[in-house]
């Protein structure tokens, strides 16, 4: 049975409160995703989407604060326009777009948090496997960062 | 050791946290799984980490085993982070070296299968220990604190904040632009709901604001720039010059009987004439006349001097000049009020055409018993008494399509005193106030509309008004009640129009050199429209009064009073602390293409053209990464979050 | 100076004074009026109607027609066609679908295309370019309102006069854009132009009644009433406008209107071109006075005394 790995990136102030309010209210969801936390979805870079998938991600999930709410002004808007730009990259490579989500998830939404967990995976599931590095043809030998 | 790289020796503690963490992963096999990791000197597993003896435990093994860095596998960090930050203090070593992985919120309370849960654990702690094996040593940075304040603007807004600051014990220097403080109330002849005379409640705070021994008032003077941080700020005020010497003026109003300049006076609205020199209102503060260089006949060469001539105590000064002079000071009030939404705007209403469409601030000087008809109500245009006066509420606001979007909230509690007011001066006049809704939430002001139309019989008309045009002597309202879907067309002697609320004209410059934030209309924003609702996301600024939009006088002076107790925070603490995960500048791989200058929404990083690299004013950085993640060289990177961290969590996490 | 003129089919029949006073009034202006060749009506209220687009098509090609022939600018007096030529711009600037339907009745259009165009050139479509102004905005613009005081002929000083807007010249202000609708100038300053006095006029902007005058004319003789009764009470002696169907309701009308309204006993109604030719030195026999209903010679003869001005 494939069992995707999604990498998981969440803002502190926002998502991360939302997947903690998730677990306080003990709701349960699928183990794939694996959170990292950040202060902000804006520390997001490219580089970083890229690297989960070379690695081993079958999907990229971003978490961040409402428009309007980010802890930091307007961080979330700059990780939307980073994610559209890098959306466009994956088509051109031939991965999915689908592969990577950003969702906005406030501190109160542990519903929505596990909600989009469940569907994503599921999504990711559906799509089958990455396998990146047969795609892009690389040499496990050689090693990058 | 406390350097970078894989060489840092990790003790790893993994929670039970009773059976909430231990009952569904299998805590013994994760601690021993990471005991074989790389890195890893130590594992074990303990019930309660956060215990007296399960911070003990850590502190003792750090010392025993010479640890330099430490992972908790336990609670999410937003609980015991803190905790455990000054369990590595008190064992010696910097807070920044210790982690929190979060298997429980995140893990355990979520996922039932023992076996799911048990793999996902051991992945968090590896990304934890990846992250902690490249975390530096940091210390939060220090700043020292001028613990003086700026209030811009000398309304009640800006007297009130002053005060508060003041009774504080610090000094404060209210800089107002006109040549007295006041503002607008100053301007209205009575206050909804008590019907207080305004001047009578405002001129004691405004004597006691001059009076106060740690305030410094300073009138006709402008605020020129603002530069550095909180704090830190320097400021460059301009003095305009006055002509005349406010300490030797006497009062005694020979000069201005002698002026010839005859000019319309602002403070009646143009209701009534002044002089070149003059004083704003018998109550001014400073208390001494000003000489107005634009409707003076000229000072170079002097055109007629009369002034000078007849001053005995010898007060007016022609060789005043202008002076730009700066003071530090560490936290700024901005309260520079309003301004009503200009008359020209709504052509359709004729304010600009006929003398008897006034707005508000005109008809509290009528109104007034210091104004220009001693408080007999009387048109304008003739003089002659008013016996059919129409108010219309919502003169360019709640009208996004062309003018305002948002509500002026004081023009429906101020239209009911007016009409109110009118109709105790002529008891046998009609007052009719034309509305789309009546607002009035305060304390007390619900029940004072209700007089209005209780006692004092003012029609109530549910409609806006499209036309008021003069008709011979009288003026030609047309309108609608939407109550009965009928159109209106009504005759007045005379219309109050209730204009717009907007940010202070005097202002808008002002805030864009400060580079302060305002928003879509130009008030200023405040950090969390919920939660701090009285300080600017620029850091050491703070808001009060109308500046930060629409409000009435007991709102003003509750948020002038709390934006003075946010600058007592502020000056209450021996130095500011500011987190030092921080984004810095790696100078030798910046390329200076200044990329990141605009993402930093607080303005903390500055290209440096001569060197061509860029700054960071780390007092000003929040931290939040935008500028790490729009660098192109990696010359960005963020302090224990940076991108080669956050590569190896990753991995950790994937390969596990 | 020349300029594309599209006179609008009224004008070459029943409001012929309008017409022939504007082109006389531009000669002496030094302004060439060229019309585009082959042009129709505009449509007039129609072409506006959501539901049918092709009602777009007539005045569309009109403007093709003049960008055809090399003019980026067309001037008109009319005030209905005026609307409608630049909300027919505006709707082809603005609506994607309105633009490809429009231009694809164009396109089949050969009859004026193939006569100007090479076959082989293929079909350029009109995209809403053609700058439509309105006469008052011409003379303010390109002749210059100093230029036409220059000219004046007569001291029409004693003379005050309440410019008449309507609807059309000002409505809606998204589309049409000539002047503020809530406050409007242009006419007042063309009015000063000529040396004669401006009324406060506030029913300047008021609807005469328009097509409503042939189903309901006594609604329309009330409306249009109420905007004579304003100009007499703003002290007015005459008043000019710009729009035969104004002129229909507030000249044409008067006798119903009198009917209606004991008080009124006439006021002189005239199109602003004819104060114009006047004011340039045109005879006042020649500016078609017979045409109206109330006739403004003798009002203008009592007021402006002198026939040729210092």
């Amino acid at each position: 049975m494939f069992e995707p790995k999604i990498m998981s990136f969440i803002c502190k102030w926002c998502t991360y409160a939302g997947a903690d309010l998730a677990g306080t209210s003990r709701m349960e969801y699928v183990h794939n995703p694996i959170n990292v936390r950040v202060m902000c979805s804006s520390r997001i870079d490219p580089q970083h989407i890229f690297y989960a998938f070379k690695h081993g991600a079958d999907g990229v999930f971003i978490g961040g604060c409402h428009p309007g709410d980010c802890h930091y002004v307007e961080g979330n808007y700059k990780t939307l326009r980073r994610v559209f730009l890098v959306k466009k990259m994956m088509r051109d490579m031939g991965i999915d777009p689908a592969r990577l989500r950003l969702e906005w998830i406030s501190a109160a939404e542990g519903s929505k948090f596990v909600e989009v967990m469940n569907e994503f995976t599921e999504q990711i599931k559906n799509l089958g496997p990455l396998n990146f590095r047969e795609m892009a043809s690389i040499d496990e030998g050689v090693s990058h960062e | 050791m406390s350097g970078n790289g894989p060489k840092k020796k990790i003790g790893v503690f993994v929670c039970h946290c009773g059976i909430n963490i231990a009952g569904v992963v299998d805590v013994e096999k994760v601690a021993k799984e990471l005991s074989k990791y790389d890195g890893v000197d130590f594992s074990v597993d303990y019930v309660y980490m956060c215990s007296e003896p399960g911070q003990k435990l850590i502190e003792e093994t750090i010392k025993e085993r010479k640890l330099d860095s430490v992972i908790v596998a336990a609670c999410s960090p937003t609980l015991h982070e803190r905790t455990f930050q000054n369990v590595m203090t008190r064992a010696g070593l910097n807070p920044y070296q210790v982690e929190i992985a979060n298997i429980r919120e995140q893990d355990s309370w979520v996922h039932p299968d023992r076996h799911e849960a048990t793999v996902k654990a051991a992945r968090i702690v590896k990304s934890m220990i990846e992250k902690v094996r490249r975390n530096q040593n940091l210390e939060p940075l220090a700043v020292d604190i001028t613990r003086r304040a700026l209030v811009i603007g000398g309304g009640i807004s800006g007297i009130q904040a002053a005060l508060d600051i003041a009774d504080h014990g610090y000094e404060v220097l209210l800089v107002e632009k006109e040549a007295s403080i006041g503002g607008h109330m100053v301007q209205l002849s009575e206050t909804f709901p008590t019907l207080d005379c305004s001047q009578c409640i405002l001129t004691p705070k405004m004597v006691e604001a001059s009076r106060h021994p740690k305030i410094k008032i300073l009138t006709y003077h402008e605020i020129e720039s603002i530069s550095g941080f909180v704090g830190n700020f320097k400021v460059k005020i301009k003095k305009r010059p006055r002509f005349v010497d406010p300490d030797v003026c006497t009062l005694c109003g020979e000069c201005e009987k002698v002026c010839p300049q005859v000019v319309a006076d602002e403070f009646n609205m143009g209701l009534s004439f002044r002089k070149a020199i003059y004083m704003p209102f018998p109550q001014a503060i400073p208390g001494t006349y000003t000489l107005d260089i634009e409707s003076c006949l000229g000072l170079l060469p002097i055109r007629c001097g009369k002034c000078r001539e007849v001053c005995e105590p010898n007060a007016i000064n022609y060789d005043d000049q202008e002076e730009i002079f700066e003071e530090e000071v560490g936290a700024v009030v901005v309260a520079t009020g309003y301004d009503l939404y200009g008359l020209d705007n709504l052509g359709e209403f004729g304010g600009e055409k006929y003398e008897d469409v006034i707005n508000g601030l005109e008809f509290e000087r009528i109104l007034s018993a210091s104004g220009p008809t001693g408080g007999q109500v009387r048109r304008p245009s003739d003089g002659k008494v008013p016996k059919n006066i129409v108010f219309v509420q919502c003169c360019g606001s709640r009208d996004p399509e062309n003018h305002n979007p948002y509500c002026s909230k004081i023009c429906c509690m101020y239209t009911a005193k007016h009409a109110m007011l009118y109709k105790h001066r002529v008891p046998d006049g009609n007052a009719t106030v034309f509305y789309i809704d009546v607002r009035t939430g305060g304390k007390n002001f619900d029940e004072f509309f209700q007089r209005t139309i209780e006692e004092e019989h003012v029609l109530y008309v549910r409609g806006k008004v499209s036309k008021i045009f003069k008709e011979g002597d009288k003026l030609i309202v047309w309108g609608v009640d939407t109550l009965t879907g009928r159109k209106v067309e009504m005759e007045a002697d005379m219309v109050v129009l209730a204009m717009s609320m907007v940010p202070s004209e005097n202002a808008e410059e002002l805030l864009k050199k400060l580079k302060i934030s305002t928003d879509a209309n130009g008030f200023l924003s405040e950090a969390h429209p919920k939660l701090r609702p009285v300080e600017s996301l620029n850091a050491g600024f703070f808001l009060a009064g109308c500046a930060h939009g629409p409000k009435d006088i007991p709102e003003t002076v509750a948020q002038a009073s709390a934006a003075a107790a946010k600058v007592g925070d502020l000056f209450a603490q021996e130095k500011l602390y500011h987190e030092p995960t921080v984004v810095s500048a790696e100078e030798e791989l910046c390329a200076g293409c200044g990329i990141c200058v605009p993402v930093c929404p607080y303005g903390a990083r500055t290209l440096n053209r001569e060197r061509g690299v860029v700054e960071v004013n780390e007092i000003l950085c929040e931290g939040c990464g935008a500028c790490a993640a729009a660098c192109p060289s990696g010359a960005a990177q963020q302090r224990n979050q940076t991108d080669e961290q956050i590569f190896s969590m990753v991995k950790a996490i994937l390969k596990g | 100076m020349k300029v594309h003129y599209y006179p609008g089919c009224t004008l070459k029949e029943k409001a012929v004074n309008l017409e022939e006073t504007t082109v006389k009034a531009m000669k002496i202006l030094g302004v060439d009026l060229k019309e585009p060749e082959g042009w129709t009506c505009c449509g007039a209220e129609f072409p506006l109607s959501e539901e049918k687009i092709s009602g777009l098509a007539a005045p569309a090609r009109i403007l093709r027609q003049v960008e055809s022939e090399g003019g980026d600018k067309v001037t008109t007096t009319c005030a209905f066609c005026y609307n409608v030529l630049k909300r027919t711009n505006y709707a082809l600037l603005n609506d994607p679908l309105k633009h490809k339907r429009i231009n694809a009745f164009l396109k089949d259009d050969i009859k004026i295309d193939h006569e100007t165009k090479d076959k082989s050139t293929g079909f350029d479509p009109y995209h809403g370019d053609v700058s439509v102004v309105h006469l008052l905005e011409f003379l303010r613009d390109e002749v210059g309102f100093s230029k036409i005081k220059a000219k004046i002929k007569r001291d029409l000083s004693g003379l005050k006069v309440a410019a008449y807007y309507g609807c059309r010249l000002l409505r809606p202000y998204s589309e049409v854009l000539m002047d503020k609708p809530d406050d409007p100038s242009i006419f007042e300053e063309f009015v000063e132009s000529l040396g004669a006095q401006v009324v406060d006029f506030p029913f300047r902007q008021e609807c005469c009644g328009s097509y409503i005058s042939v189903s309901e004319p006594d609604v329309a003789a009330e409306a249009s009433y109420r905007i004579l009764r304003s100009a007499i009470l703003g002290g007015a002696d005459i008043m000019v406008l710009s729009c035969p169907l104004c002129y229909y309701n507030l000249d044409r009308r008067q006798g119903l209107i009198k009917d209606k309204f004991l008080e009124f006993s006439g006021f002189p109604v005239l199109y602003f071109t004819q104060l114009l030719a006047w004011a340039l030195g045109e005879k006042i026999s020649t500016l078609g006075f017979n045409d109206h209903y109330f006739n403004p010679r003798t009002v203008l003869e009592k007021v402006v005394k002198s026939e040729v001005a210092q």
